[in-house]
């Protein structure tokens, strides 16, 4: 399940107060998220989460959910 | 003269089938797509499955003269698709594929908009796309007549050689001044403007833009461009094809998650040339790590042309600084201007020579005059475009299409041998802006030294990342925000320092007053926004009657721009 920190991360990114997200959420259901800003989104999580991901990881995240997981394995959880 | 210029063909067909015969090992297009093992099209192979689809494309009734618009995301089968359609004397038009955020309304309005407009006869897309189209198209009165699904098509199996002869023969009746492409800008309701292109036109581009890139023989092409997109299609496709060079493709959705796949392939095929709009300098400079970089050689690579929005002399430093030490030479960077109607190029910075730049006062350009900076100035680095590229003319006019001096500002008209038919079945918008022969584009620019500077455009079109927004488009989806007043929305493009590009923001009337709720109307405004596959970045909310109106009594984008960025009214609520 998507964590309360990672949430709050995206939603400060894309300078939203609030936005129901579940793991099956995707970036196109969320207001902000475009292809444009995808790129801002998984850089402010590596920030925040202090890990840094590879690309052929970000191309195969296919939603809020995989993001959660991708964060976890990074964090050894 | 070099060779790659030799052919004297008369259409596309005829110069893509010669590259066959004289290089028929040669890739043509190497399909790429992150981490698989790249597919490679060779000239002799693409033409033989471009000829299966132009038989398999004809039987399903496709007759010459014929729009077929292809909605296909990044697929190996969409080149010889589209080569096929080409030889069977039909007319291909690339179609952006929908972004899941688009509302399948809105995708339908576009289309049928564009239909009624140019006239598509046939869409030609992906089985997914059925229960958004099939409606349209068995729509009372729809002028489309069919949807087809090529990639569902058997062209693995041989073709009957008198159908193949029988399309052979039509292809050869095809003249040079016949039109070849249709290609549309953007927009959904109905403002998307189509522009005819002849096989004239684009061989004459062929030639000039490909002299004015100094193509040879050992260039290749890396590009993730869309091929919906004239930078794309013409740059690093037609160009390429139609020299006999190779054209590496790379899945523009791939590229922007991962930035990396561009300076892969440049790296990995040894590419020579790479075509990108400003942000995605910024893009490449500032949001790709370190780690990632390694083992990246940017050696090969001599030329990387700017063009598609305003050239940023920031975005250039970055990238030119961030990729020196992966063996980027800072002179393989240039500019182009240019748009759809003259094909694509109409002027272009020299190759391997520094990129002219002048520092100028912002105020007296503001005003019209390009007036060095002195020390008292605001300074604005204005980037050269460079020199009109072969075959073509420009000039700065004024409001009444006369020549002004240089250095003043006026609006950039242009003549060349690739310009375009006129805009499809739109024969009062071309009148617009096609008079004796030129072209009066509605860009801004001064000319200096025999080079042009684009500063700005009469329209008030907003670039995002290389694609054109009417702002028309967005105020007409917010507009019909619950507790907007209608009617009383503006649209415009705001800069956006660190993506390198401009963004979109809308200014809205509401009689609302609370947070609570301006929070959530600005929420409703985004998601509007979404319906359109439109990203809002910055909302404004301001009380009923605040919006300068302009001299037609809608409300100004330009003055109420300059409202909202330069002033600290405390009636306005922003974010």
């Amino acid at each position: 399940m998507i964590s309360v920190e990672l949430k709050k991360v995206i939603l400060k990114e894309l300078n939203l107060d609030d936005f129901d997200m579940t793991d099956e959420t995707i970036a196109p259901q969320v207001p902000g998220w475009d292809s444009l800003n995808h790129v801002n989104i998984i850089l402010a999580v590596e920030h925040h989460f202090k890990v840094k991901f590879k690309s052929y990881e970000v191309l195969r995240l296919k939603n809020v959910g995989d993001l959660q997981k991708l964060v976890d394995s990074k964090l050894g959880k | 003269m070099n060779d790659i210029y030799a052919d004297k063909s008369k259409t596309l067909w005829e110069r893509w089938q010669n590259n066959a015969k004289r290089n028929p090992d040669r890739d043509a297009i190497v399909h790429w797509v992150a981490g698989e093992e790249p597919f490679r099209w060779t000239y002799k192979n693409l033409t033989e499955t471009a000829k299966k689809f132009s038989v398999r494309i004809a039987e399903a009734g496709v007759k010459p003269g014929d729009v077929c618009a292809i909605i296909i995301r990044h697929n190996s089968f969409f080149y010889p698709l589209y080569l096929g359609i080409s030889r069977a004397a039909a007319l291909p038009a690339v179609l952006a594929f929908p972004n899941p955020r688009l509302h399948p309304d809105k995708f339908r309005q576009g289309l049928e908009g564009m239909a009624q407009r140019s006239g598509l006869d046939y869409i030609l897309t992906e089985k997914e796309l059925e229960p958004m189209i099939r409606p349209l198209v068995e729509k009372p009165g729809s002028t489309i007549k069919a949807v087809f699904f090529p990639l569902e098509w058997d062209v693995t199996s041989e073709i009957d050689p008198k159908k193949d002869a029988e399309i052979e023969q039509i292809s050869k009746s095809v003249k040079e001044t016949e039109p070849m492409l249709l290609q549309h800008s953007s927009g959904t309701t109905g403002l998307q403007k189509p522009v005819v292109l002849s096989h004239r036109a684009i061989l004459n581009h062929v030639t000039n833009l490909g002299e004015a890139f100094k193509l040879t023989e050992n260039d290749k092409v890396a590009t993730w461009l869309p091929l919906y997109h004239d930078f794309g299609l013409i740059a690093c496709f037609h160009i390429p094809l139609s020299c006999g060079i190779t054209t590496v493709q790379i899945d523009p959705f791939q590229w922007v998650l991962a930035p990396i796949l561009l300076l892969e392939v440049i790296s990995k095929e040894k590419a020579t040339v790479t075509c990108l709009p400003n942000f995605a300098y910024n893009v490449l400079a500032e949001k790709i790590d370190d780690e990632e970089l390694e083992g990246i050689s940017l050696e090969s690579l001599r030329l990387t042309v700017n063009a598609a929005e305003p050239i940023r002399h920031d975005s250039h430093e970055k990238f030119a600084e961030r990729f020196k030490k992966y063996g980027l030479n800072p002179l393989a960077l240039s500019g182009m201007y240019g748009m759809a109607e003259v094909t694509l190029g109409l002027t272009l910075t020299e190759p391997g020579k520094p990129i002219s730049e002048l520092q100028v006062d912002r105020n007296e350009l503001s005003h019209g005059v390009m007036k060095p900076a002195d020390k008292n100035s605001i300074v604005r680095v204005c980037v050269s475009s460079g020199k009109p590229i072969g075959g073509c003319e420009a000039r700065i006019v004024d409001e009444h299409r006369k020549d002004v001096p240089d250095g003043l500002v006026g609006e950039v008209a242009v003549k060349s041998v690739s310009m375009f038919d006129g805009y499809r079945n739109y024969p009062e918008k071309t009148a617009e802006v096609v008079e004796n022969g030129w072209y009066y584009s509605g860009d801004y620019g001064f000319k200096w030294k025999d080079e042009f500077y684009i500063i700005g455009r009469k329209k008030d079109i907003i670039i995002v990342a290389g694609k054109n927004i009417y702002p028309e488009d967005i105020e007409d989806v917010v507009n019909q925000v619950q507790d907007v007043d209608a009617g009383r929305v503006i649209a415009f493009g705001e800069e956006d320092p660190n993506m390198g590009t401009e963004q979109i923001s809308v200014v809205a009337e509401t009689k609302l007053t609370t947070e609570e709720d301006k929070k959530r109307i600005r929420l409703d405004i985004l998601k509007a926004g979404m319906s359109i596959d439109m990203n809002i970045h910055k909302v404004y909310l301001v009380p009923p009657r605040w919006l300068i109106k302009s001299s037609s009594g809608k409300p100004s984008r330009k003055a109420n721009k300059e409202r909202l960025t330069e002033g600290t009214d405390p009636q306005v609520w922003s974010r």
